[in-house]
Formats: structure tokens, sequence, C-alpha cells
């Protein structure tokens, strides 16, 4: 009877002393990413001329500090595609893709930053394909928390 | 708020199990355990072998079979075993799932099916178990470290799927297993034949199941942030197909046994369509919802092929077996080509693999053991040894592991004291080496690259020649004490696993969570160290258990989500990099059952388990998959009736408890109460018994979300209500 009431008592210790370890808070938020802005450029259904270069603005927010980001603009001639965003677009009809435009390129966020007004220019070549697209933008915050954000847009 | 409901329940958990075994304690008073005798199918095992089996195993085994698989069948193996506390799955879909034990899974946990440990891409979430649940006779779960016994993986446990027991003498039979169900629109058949005469037997099982996309209660879901419609409460594209073989044959002599074992599973399974490639996807709803039934893409093909020969013979006091065993696990996914990164933008004519074919893996593994047991006086020891080696290609116009060839080799003594037939002792040590040969792959495509202002374009390699080679001393040591009713048990041990191909060097997209997943090739073997215990009361009306452990990691290897993205291949993805850390978890398993009478009983099953990592990047935080506490609460009834055997009706509830312990990329899971009922009967028809078993699952078609579910990273809710009906006729011809 002894030996089993050691047991417990080892039992009952190991699980008291695991409470006290509980350590402070984790992050457990996403970061947000706020296209609201009235100066936000794309957003949803934005057009973007070829052969010219525009400027990529949004906000971002997190609880805690901020990560990175990245930028994707792919073709969507295929309606693979449907965004974030309740308001849809119109679309062309399904094509063939030629020579699609291609963009992929990350940024830094300055350490231990939690608003960042994010700025990008990014500029358009004038020979690829016009059409639908689809602007990616995803936003980490340091512990790897990760929001995406899926816009439709058209290149002319 | 999190902390407090942490707090909260723990100290429920703890209040319960102490008040539980104190009551289990002071009933003290003398029965007698009826032994009890099981039919497992036509060899009548006395159940006091299992309890026997448990009485002197340090470590904490369970053990069921087929009846109890049949009684809670669910869409696959691990599925079905679910009832059993701290065993849980990683699913996908309703006919796939990875065993989940305490917390651990993949290449934590190993499956050894007649004796030979399952090898297919334990590593993927994405596929489950290669193993047809009508073929398993008996299971026993290992909850615990069982490296000494099974070397390198077996961190978390064991899943031992043991051997079919030989038919009688002088028999001709078999049996024929029906299954529907109401949910996914199942159909399942096997057939088993069996024969044998004085010393020759034989044993064959054909198994063919189709389903169609599972029905969830809800008519829209989201994917990331993305909103999907279902149509009908579909999940687009998951139905399956599934079709077995096996034969086991052989001889069976005094002194010498042999026995052949030959499987073939087969299964074609879709993946729900609106979530798998680069980003969450439109999908031609007009072709998808035009059947439940069909498999389009994406979706995956596996076939795993077993060859195996086991053979016993006694010498002396000495019992020696051998086994030889091949295996080829061969995998595709197939799916629309999609570019990303630099990829073209057509697909090339004159590329290597299909347009539609994403990725393959193809292994061969040959395997290698033999033992010895004997006693000398009141030692009972076992050596033995195993060699593995296996090869893995890759095919596919993606890249995620290199192709690699691996070889493992362990060696290890175990012996079991029995002091008295009270007490017994438990010791190993194991040895083990394993080299890895990973190759170098290069992108088939070019991608432009920056370089002091230059832009050129360039074949990325994804991947380098690599070898790496390991080795380990594993120990474990354990103790049990049977006074009467109660038993007690404690085990110290350690175990390793070799790091896989995918945590050194993967460097690709993982397709259905939309990450890019990055290898480490400084990665150490895992190492791992764990206290279990295990106290158990058994009396006629009243039974307990409760099995509590402690594990520590100093060197956990984990996929941890940094804050940077993947610009190449993985086209702005986040980039998921393998790191160690050091991770303390800890537990138990509840169990108890009361008589009210002979004909009623009530159940109960908790488990409770905690993980922390201790360093590295994620400090503080907990481990993927990690199963909130619940508990299940089951009314048994078991009257006699005439003309009827075995017959039984069950209500079950489970209570989940929310899941608020999470590390990225997880999400906060809510707590959950789902309803199940079942009832079976065994029909007495001249020799055979025909059995019958329903089961009404999520009796509510309560939506909720499975917190360790495959899909639960992109809220998928689980299964509604599904009716399961399952018949099984045995027949026999008279000789």
């Amino acid at each position: 009877m002894k030996k089993i009431k050691l047991l417990l008592g080892i039992l009952a210790l190991a699980f008291i002393s695991s409470c006290s370890s509980d350590n402070a808070e984790i992050d457990t938020e996403y970061p947000v990413v706020d296209i609201s802005g009235s100066n936000a450029f794309p957003i949803q259904c934005s057009t973007i001329e070829r052969g010219k270069t525009f400027t990529f603005k949004a906000s971002f927010n997190d609880n805690v500090a901020l990560g990175s980001y990245s930028l994707d603009i792919h073709h969507n001639f295929d309606h693979h595609t449907h965004s974030t965003e309740v308001e849809s677009c119109e679309m062309e009809a399904v094509k063939k893709p030629v020579k699609p435009m291609l963009f992929i390129n990350n940024y830094t966020i300055p350490d231990g930053v939690k608003n960042y007004e994010a700025t990008a220019q990014i500029s358009i070549p004038a020979d690829v394909d016009p059409g639908d697209y689809h602007f990616m933008i995803r936003l980490t915050d340091k512990e790897g928390w990760q929001t995406l954000k899926g816009l439709s847009i058209k290149i002319l | 708020m999190k902390n407090a409901q942490f707090l909260f329940w723990k100290s429920c958990f703890l209040l319960i199990s102490l008040l539980l075994s104190a009551e289990a304690i002071s009933q003290n008073q003398p029965s007698e355990k009826k032994p009890e005798i099981k039919e497992l199918k036509e060899v009548l095992v006395n159940g006091n072998a299992v309890e026997k089996r448990k009485k002197e195993e340090s470590l904490n085994v369970e053990t069921v079979n087929s009846s109890f698989i049949q009684r809670n069948l669910g869409g696959s193996l691990m599925q079905s075993l679910q009832k059993l506390p701290g065993v849980k799955t990683i699913s996908i879909g309703s006919g796939g799932s990875k065993p989940l034990i305490r917390g651990l899974s993949f290449n934590q946990v190993i499956v050894v099916e007649n004796g030979l440990k399952h090898e297919g891409q334990q590593w993927g979430a994405d596929h489950g178990l290669e193993i047809d649940q009508y073929a398993v006779n008996r299971v026993e779960i290992i909850k615990g470290p069982s490296s000494f016994i099974y070397g390198s993986d077996a961190v978390g446990g064991a899943v031992n799927i043991k051997p079919l027991p030989l038919p009688f003498k002088n028999t001709f039979g078999g049996s024929v297993d029906l299954t529907g169900k109401s949910n996914n629109a199942q159909f399942g058949s096997s057939l088993n034949l069996f024969g044998r005469n004085e010393n020759w037997f034989f044993d064959t099982r054909v198994t063919a199941m189709d389903y169609g996309d599972y029905r969830v209660p809800t008519d829209k879901v989201q994917v990331y942030s993305y909103e999907v419609p279902l149509y009908k409460n579909h999940l687009r594209n998951t139905a399956g197909r599934e079709l077995d073989f096996h034969l086991s044959t052989g001889y069976s002599g005094e002194n010498l046994k042999s026995v052949f074992y030959f499987s073939n599973v087969y299964a074609k399974s879709g993946f729900f369509a609106n979530a798998h490639g680069l980003e969450p996807r439109n999908v031609d709803t007009e072709l998808h919802d035009k059947s439940s039934r069909d498999i389009l893409m994406p979706y995956q093909q596996v076939n795993h092929l077993k060859v195996s020969n086991t053979t016993s013979f006694n010498w002396k006091n000495h019992a020696f077996e051998t086994q030889l065993g091949f295996q080829k696990n061969f995998r595709r996914e197939w799916s629309h080509y999609v570019n990303h990164g630099y990829m073209p933008p057509i697909y090339p004519e004159d590329m290597y693999a299909p347009q539609d074919l994403e990725r393959q893996y193809d292994k061969n593994v040959w395997s290698f053991s033999a033992k010895d047991e004997f006693a000398i006086n009141r030692h009972q020891i076992t050596v033995g040894t195993n060699v593995v080696s296996q090869e893995n290609a890759i095919n596919g116009w993606s890249f995620l592991i290199p192709a690699f060839n691996q070889i493992n080799a362990g060696l290890f003594v175990y012996d079991k004291i029995e002091l008295n037939e009270k007490w017994f002792l438990h010791g190993a040590v194991r040895y083990d080496y394993g080299k890895i040969k990973m190759q170098s792959y290069y992108d088939w495509f070019q991608s432009p690259v920056s370089e002091n202002n230059q832009t050129q374009l360039e074949y990325l390699q994804r991947s380098q020649d690599l070898t790496k080679t390991f080795d380990s001393f594993t120990w474990s040591a354990g103790i049990n004490y049977n006074p009467g009713k109660l038993s007690l048990k404690a085990n110290l041990g350690s175990s390793f696993r070799m790091p896989i191909a995918k945590e050194l060097a993967s460097n690709g997209v993982n397709y259905h969570y939309f990450r890019f997943e990055k290898g480490n090739p400084n990665l150490d073997a895992e190492r791992s160290y764990q206290l279990d215990l295990g106290m158990e009361w058994n009396q006629q009306n009243w039974s307990f258990q409760l099995t509590p452990f402690v594990n520590y990691f100093p060197n956990f290897i984990y996929l941890n989500p940094t804050s940077a993205h993947d610009i190449y291949y993985g086209a702005g993805n986040q980039v998921f990099e393998y790191e160690q850390s050091e991770v303390f978890r800890y537990g138990a398993e509840l169990q108890t059952r009361y008589y009210f009478i002979k004909s009623l009983s009530a159940e109960i099953a908790a488990e409770y388990l905690y993980s922390e990592q201790k360093s590295g990047s994620k400090k503080g935080y907990t481990l993927p998959f990690s199963p909130p506490p619940s508990v299940l609460l089951g009314l048994n009834y078991e009257p006699q009736i005439d003309f009827l055997k075995d017959t039984y009706f069950s209500v079950d509830y489970r209570f989940t408890a929310a899941q608020n312990n999470i590390v990225p990329p997880e999400k906060k899971t809510a707590e959950s109460h789902v309803f199940n009922v079942a009832l079976g009967t065994k029909v007495k028809t001249g020799k055979e018994d025909i059995s019958i078993n329903i089961q009404i699952q999520n009796l509510f078609n309560t939506r909720y979300l499975n917190h360790t579910s495959f899909y639960r990273l992109i809220e998928l809710p689980e299964a509604g209500r599904n009716i399961i009906v399952s018949m099984k006729i045995p027949f026999s011809f008279s000789r």
C-alpha cells in the first residue's frame, strides 16, 4: 500500500510541478494585411497597364512583431484562382498563356516592428500577355504565423 | 485565460485519477475472475493470454481483436482503433489514416505486420497506412518507446499486427464480410478462404472497397481565407477505392514452422479539389459535382506489395526465428500541371514525366531478421539482429525529397527475469547503425539568379549528394508487480530515430498546405527518454487502468514555420525549415469499466497530453498535431437472448476539449461533443454464427473539427452522421 501511495505522490508531483512550469503567454495571433486605406494599391479588381511601373501599397499590423512579406503576380487565364475578397471581378474568357507576366519577390520588414506601411515598385514589361491576373500578398509575423491576401487584377 | 483552462484540465484529470485509484485500492474483497474464452476467428484463444501478456510486459500494451475492429469499424484500421485512450489518428478523408500514439506519429510510430516493419511513405500526412483492416486479426499497441525491439523510429510506440492464427487441422472454410456506410456511400466486401490438412495450410483474402465523397454538416468551408461552397454537403473529390489481396501459406510441424506471406494493397483516392497546389483553387464545379463517386484530379494511387517468409524452429530450449522480407511501396500523386516559380507556363512536350504526374515515390525494401529465445534459470533471454536496406526513387514534375538509399542494422539483447509469480524484471540493450545516401537533383527548368547586378538563368540545384551515418545505443529497464487483482508496472527507456530524407534534404512545396519545406542536413539522430507507469485493477464487476508517462527529448526534430518566403520554387510561399529543440511531454490515459449487473456496464476512457518545446525558435509552444484532452463515456447493454449470441447495445459520448495550445500554422480547435450508438449480435445458424454490427457515428450530425485531422489546417469539418452496417458470414466445408 505504501508503494502505491508513493507512486501516486510522484504522479501528483509531476502534474503539479508541470503546472508551474507553464510559461508566459505565447503569441497565437495572425498578422493583418490591411488594404482598406485610401492609398492602398492594388485592391480587388484594380487594373494595371503594361510598360508602366506601379507602386504597391498596403499596411501591415501584428500584435508582437512582423516578419516579412512576399508578392507574387501570376496569370489567371484558366480561371483557377479565386480571391479572398467578397467582391468578384469581371473576367475575360479562358485563354492559353503565351508570355504571361510572372513576378515573385520577397521583402524584409525592419526587426521588431508592429505596424508597417509597405511600398514596393513593380514594373510591368510591355510585351507580356494582357488579361486576368492574380496578385498574392503573403505576410508573416516573427513567430511564423502567415496571412494570405489574394486579389484579382487585370493587366491592360 | 489559456493557462487557466490548462490548469483546470490538469487538476480535473489529476483529481479524477486520484479519486478513482483510491477507490480501486480500497475495494479489496476477493473475487474470482472467470477465465474468458474469446473466439478469434477459427482459433480459440484464452482471454487470459492477453491478460498475462499485459502483466508480464513493463511497457503499456493494449490488445484488440477483430471483433473489436468489427464493432468499431471506421474507414481505416487506425480509425477503428480510436476508441482506445491514447490512440488517435491523423486522418485523410474517409478512407485513410496514420496512427497517432500519445501525440506522436509519422516516423515516430512504427507499424509491424506479420513481424515485418511496414515501410511506406510514413512521413506524409496526406495518405493512410497501407493495411487492409479486414485482414487484421489481432493488434497490439505499445504506447511507449520500443526502440530496443524494433530499432530506429519506435520512439512514440508501435502498432503490432500479429500474424493470423493458423487454421485448425483438417479444416476448410472461410467467411464473407460485407460493409455499407451511409455517409460516403461506401460498399466494402472481403472474402476469406482457408484450409489445412495435418501440417500444410493456406489462408487467402480478397478485399474490395468503393466509396464516394464524404459529407459534412455544412454547405461551405473556409480554406485559409478563401470561401469554398460545397455541393450537397459533399467534400469535393474525396472518393476512393481499394483492392487488396492476401495469401499466407506454409508448413507447421512440431518443431518447425515456416510461413510465406504475400499481400498487395492498392488504393486510389481523391484529394479535396479546392485545396491542392500553390494556393486554394477554383475548380470546374460542373465537372466535379456531376458525380460524387468519380475520382478526378488531384488524386493519389498507392500500391504496397509485401512478400515475406517467417521460419521458426525449436532446438533444445532455444526457439529460433528468422524472417526474410521484401516490400515495394509505389505511390503517385496526380494533379494538373501548375507552373510555379519559373517553370514554363506550358508543360514541355519532351519532359521525362507525364504532364499530370506531380510526384512519384518508388520504395523497395529488403529486410532480414533473426532471433533466438532461450531460458536460463529465471532468465528468459532474447538475442536478435536485423538488417534493412532500402532504395527510394522519385519521379514527377515537382520536387520535394531526393532519391536515396538507406541501410539500417541493429543488434539487441533482452532479458526478462521472473523473480516469482508476482515480480518480473526487464532489461534490454540495443545497438543500431544507419546510413543514408541522398542523391543530387537539379530543377528541370531555369530560374533567373541575380549576382553582382547581373541576372542569369540557371538550373537550380535542389539537393546535393549527401551521405550521413548515425549510430545509437538504446536501453530499457522495467518492472512488474502483480499482487492479485492489482498490477503495477514501471518502465524507463531510451529510444532513437534516425532523421529521414524528408528532414535532411527536402526542398520543395507541400501542395496540400501551400508551404515551402526545407530540410536540414545537420540534424542529429533524435533521442527520447521516457518513464512509463501503469496501474491496473481487475475484479469481476470492476476494472480500472491508469497509465501515466513522462517523456523528454533533448533534440526533437520539428518542422519550424519561419517568417521567410521562398521566391523560386516556392512561388512566394512561406518557408518551413527542420530544426531540433528540447521537448518535454507528459500525459496519462485512464480506463475504467463497472458492471452494474452482468448485462449492463458503464465505461470511462480519458486521455490527457501536454507537450512543450523547451528550446529553439518555438520555445514555449507545443508540438503540432497535439490531441486535446478527451473523455469517452459509454454504456453497454449485453442481454441474453435465445438463438442469439453476444448481443450488445452501446451508446458512447465523446467529449473532446478545446485545443488552445497550438503552434504555427495551427488554429485553435473548439471543443466537441459527439455521440455514437452501436448494436450487434450473432445469429446461430448451424455450425457457424453470422455476426451483424450496426453503428451510427456522429448521431446528431454535429459539425465539429478534429484537431489532428490532415484537413484541419484548411478547416474541413469531420464527417457528418454515418450509418455503418457490417456483416460477417463464416462458412466451412466438411471434409
